[in-house]
């Protein structure tokens, strides 16, 4: 990866999403930048059918609750979640880090797995830890944790030891 | 007749094939839909083994979480130590020392080797070649004992430290390691005696479980199962870390994509990886093994015992809220694991924990393309399938 | 026992001859455990090295791993059981056959361990009764075959497993009532 090429992609997606892109930036591990929910789709389609860039290869789909993170939540208009898709080209092009903002009040995303098959698990995963939907998903329901469920597990406000889940079955608990 | 009956009735079979089942590894789960005997759709499921390990980042402090990554990925612990130690140490703008990072590879490579060598093992033991297994554990105890010695640990190693490693290599090691790397060339070739042109061992896997170089790039195959559809791609080639660089290895790569040519990708790795500990053992630079930075790495014993300021750094790294600070930020790093890309990814607020660690297993992502392996082949090709894939459930489900 | 001994055995004392038969079917039983692997994760490996060639658990009566909880007697947990595979593992024990035993290996099958969160199990011995423990993380092919033998010895003495302690236990409770 050298300079020029990482300077190109910014350009070119400044060159076409200008209005649309709220931040970007230039950093060793590849270009980050954010876009708005209405466009994420359509730049994503564009990194991956582009002939030049090819960014064929998913590598991540992830999301960030941002809602201990003050300056963040400044940034991006209060939205609570950053969903963040990381994507890399056989090209020798960097990689690229497209991160969307996510309001709390519209918690919905517009699939990508129409154009990857890999997403599939991936946004199943993040709709099971965030509670972020993902529309146009073939089947969009939890993957790690057991379909009967309650809450998000990787949101700041669910504790890290749970909420007694690990103790109630259906079946009794010895005497311990 | 039993097919006459389907076509009668149109009665399709739904089979249950884990949590609890041999050939699962553990607590892999797949339903299948099957016509007679061949699967007309396969539901894999994941997430008998989520034990919260993104969650647990973000309460423990960037060394502790280090033992968490043992645990991640329980075939090839040091290598999931190395990557998240790069992670940590891009994340805050340092690089280790020159023999450090020779250590790392060496530990990195020889932990692909005792991945490799336990997935070769259950994969022949899954298809009925017992002999196999055996053989494979023998070779693995060797590794486990070097192991041992280096690290304290046969398996949950925790060898790495952000700025370095828990200590260096032991007096002696060179010769175990320089011994186990001159015979196990020898010992894998009795296991290609046994299975390379066995006749059953090639009836099973060849043909099984194919996927084309596109599918593969598509559902964001990575590593072995990625390089045996012939898509020639390795981190450690494509964006070299820890001066693998320097290093001269064969990348090898399959044809057609199916469970034989994952095997053969897997052989010939582990022959690459001997020729790269050896490298890595020649060309061994003297000098310190942690980077020299008292806000990082833990000064040596004798000066937290005797000198003042040893004592405050090593107070100040261990106690809460002092200890390693990246700046706000973030950085994903990826690292070529036995297994393919293994990435972490990590979100800093400037405190001693993360705030978000987010980890890629590539495993997730060779279980996710199973059913496009699987549908339209037999139901006893499942096993097979799965075998080859090396599927990790710690990995997998987190 | 349900043995019908006739006059002769009327003549004997009859609590020797059963704590003999007893011997002989304690004998049997602890040299010939099926142990049911219930590997979920690291544990799980050093439980293979334990059944492969350095370690060799055959040498120790126990080699006839079964698959399938209905043939077997000795439960190994090893690994851990987070929420969604707890229940699979209740009806696995549920299903195996009386007398049976169950070895919780390693520090996350036991107590949790290190992982002290929202979908780990902390003891399986919260659900299902347990009669060894192994601590460790993981535990070395020794604590394993250690503690296999601690079974045998437990079965030589006569202990009923905890299992069965607890159904009699509370057998007595509904008599009593």
């Amino acid at each position: 990866m050298n300079e020029e090429q990482t300077a190109l992609v910014l350009e070119k997606l400044k060159e076409k999403y200008g209005s649309s892109l709220l931040a970007h930036a230039e950093k060793p591990d590849g270009v980050i930048v954010v876009v708005n929910k209405e466009n994420a789709y359509a730049l994503l389609e564009y990194l991956k059918t582009d002939t030049e860039f090819a960014y064929t290869y998913l590598v991540d789909v992830t999301a960030v609750d941002n809602s201990q993170l003050e300056s963040e939540l400044e940034r991006f208009d209060y939205a609570r979640f950053i969903v963040v898709y990381h994507l890399y080209s056989y090209r020798g092009h960097p990689r690229v880090r497209v991160k969307v903002p996510v309001h709390e009040r519209a918690l919905r995303i517009q699939s990508v797995t129409s154009l990857w098959n890999g997403a599939n698990w991936l946004e199943r995963e993040t709709y099971d830890m965030f509670g972020i939907s993902f529309e146009g998903h073939p089947e969009l329901r939890r993957i790690l944790m057991p379909d009967d469920f309650d809450g998000h597990p990787l949101r700041k406000d669910y504790p890290l030891r749970g909420r007694g889940e690990r103790e109630s079955f259906n079946f009794e608990r010895q005497n311990v | 007749m039993h097919a006459e009956l389907d076509q009668t009735t149109g009665e399709k079979m739904v089979l249950n094939f884990g949590p609890q089942h041999p050939a699962t590894h553990g607590t892999l789960r797949i339903v299948l839909e099957l016509d007679g005997e061949s699967i007309l759709k396969a539901t894999p499921h994941a997430g008998y083994l989520h034990t919260g390990f993104e969650k647990l980042g973000e309460h423990l402090d960037y060394n502790q979480y280090i033992v968490v990554t043992d645990r991640m990925n329980y075939l090839s612990p040091l290598s999931n130590n190395f990557g998240y130690v790069l992670a940590v140490e891009q994340l805050l703008g340092i690089e280790v020392p020159k023999r450090c990072q020779y250590i790392r590879v060496l530990m990195a490579e020889l932990s692909r080797l005792a991945d490799h060598l336990l997935w070769l093992g259950t994969a022949a033991l899954d298809l009925g070649a017992f002999s196999v297994f055996l053989y494979s554990f023998r070779e693995r105890e060797k590794l486990y004992s070097i192991f041992e010695k280096t690290t304290g640990a046969r398996l949950t190693t925790s060898y790495t430290r952000v700025g370095g490693v828990l200590r260096d290599l032991y007096a002696g090691c060179e010769e175990d390691i320089r011994q186990f790397t001159t015979d196990f060339p020898k010992a894998l070739r009795e296991t290609h005696a046994l299975l390379t042109r066995n006749r059953i061992w090639m009836d099973r896997t060849k043909g099984v479980g194919v996927i084309s170089s596109e599918d593969a790039i598509n559902y964001s195959l990575s590593g072995p199962c990625l390089r045996a559809t012939g898509v020639q791609h390795d981190l450690r080639k494509a964006e070299p870390y820890s001066s693998y660089e320097e290093f001269t290895f064969e990348v090898p790569v399959g044809t057609n994509g199916d469970a034989y040519a994952r095997y053969l990708v897997r052989m010939e790795e582990m022959i690459q990886s001997c020729h790269i500990v050896e490298q890595a053992l020649d060309n061994l630079p003297t000098g310190p093994v942690n980077v020299v930075d008292n806000k990082i790495s833990l000064p040596k014993k004798a000066d937290a015992y005797g000198h003042i300021e040893g004592l405050i750094h090593h107070f100040k790294i261990i106690m809460d809220g002092h200890g390693i600070q990246p700046p706000r930020g973030e950085h994903y790093s990826a690292t070529e694991s036995p297994n393919g890309e293994l990435g972490f990814y990590i979100v800093s607020d400037g405190s001693g924990t993360g705030y978000r660690i987010r980890i890629r297993p590539p495993s997730f992502f060779n279980f996710q393309a199973l059913p496009h392996m699987l549908e339209g082949g037999m139901v006893s090709d499942t096993v097979a399938v799965l075998g080859s894939l090396n599927v990790i459930a710690g990995e997998l489900d987190r | 026992m349900g043995l019908d001994f006739g006059k002769s055995g009327e003549q004997m004392d009859g609590n020797i001859l059963t704590t003999t038969i007893d011997k002989v079917v304690n004998w049997g039983r602890k040299n010939s455990l099926w142990p049911m692997p219930f590997g979920t994760a690291c544990c799980a490996i050093e439980m293979m090295a334990t059944l492969a060639s350095k370690f060799d658990l055959s040498r120790f009566g126990s080699e006839a791993i079964r698959f399938s909880p209905r043939q077997s007697d000795l439960l190994i947990v090893s690994g851990r059981i987070s929420i969604k595979m707890m229940p699979v593992l209740k009806r696995i024990y549920d299903q195996m056959p009386e007398p049976k035993w169950v070895i919780s290996m390693g520090a996350c099958a036991s107590c949790g361990g290190v992982f002290d969160t929202y979908t780990l199990i902390q003891g399986v011995d919260q659900f299902i009764p347990v009669d060894v423990y192994i601590p460790g993380c993981p535990p070395r092919p020794e604590d394993l075959i250690d503690a296999v033998m601690q079974v045998q010895q437990k079965i030589t003495r006569g202990e009923v497993p905890k299992g069965l302690e607890q159904v009699s236990a509370s057998a007595h409770a509904v008599d009593a009532r």
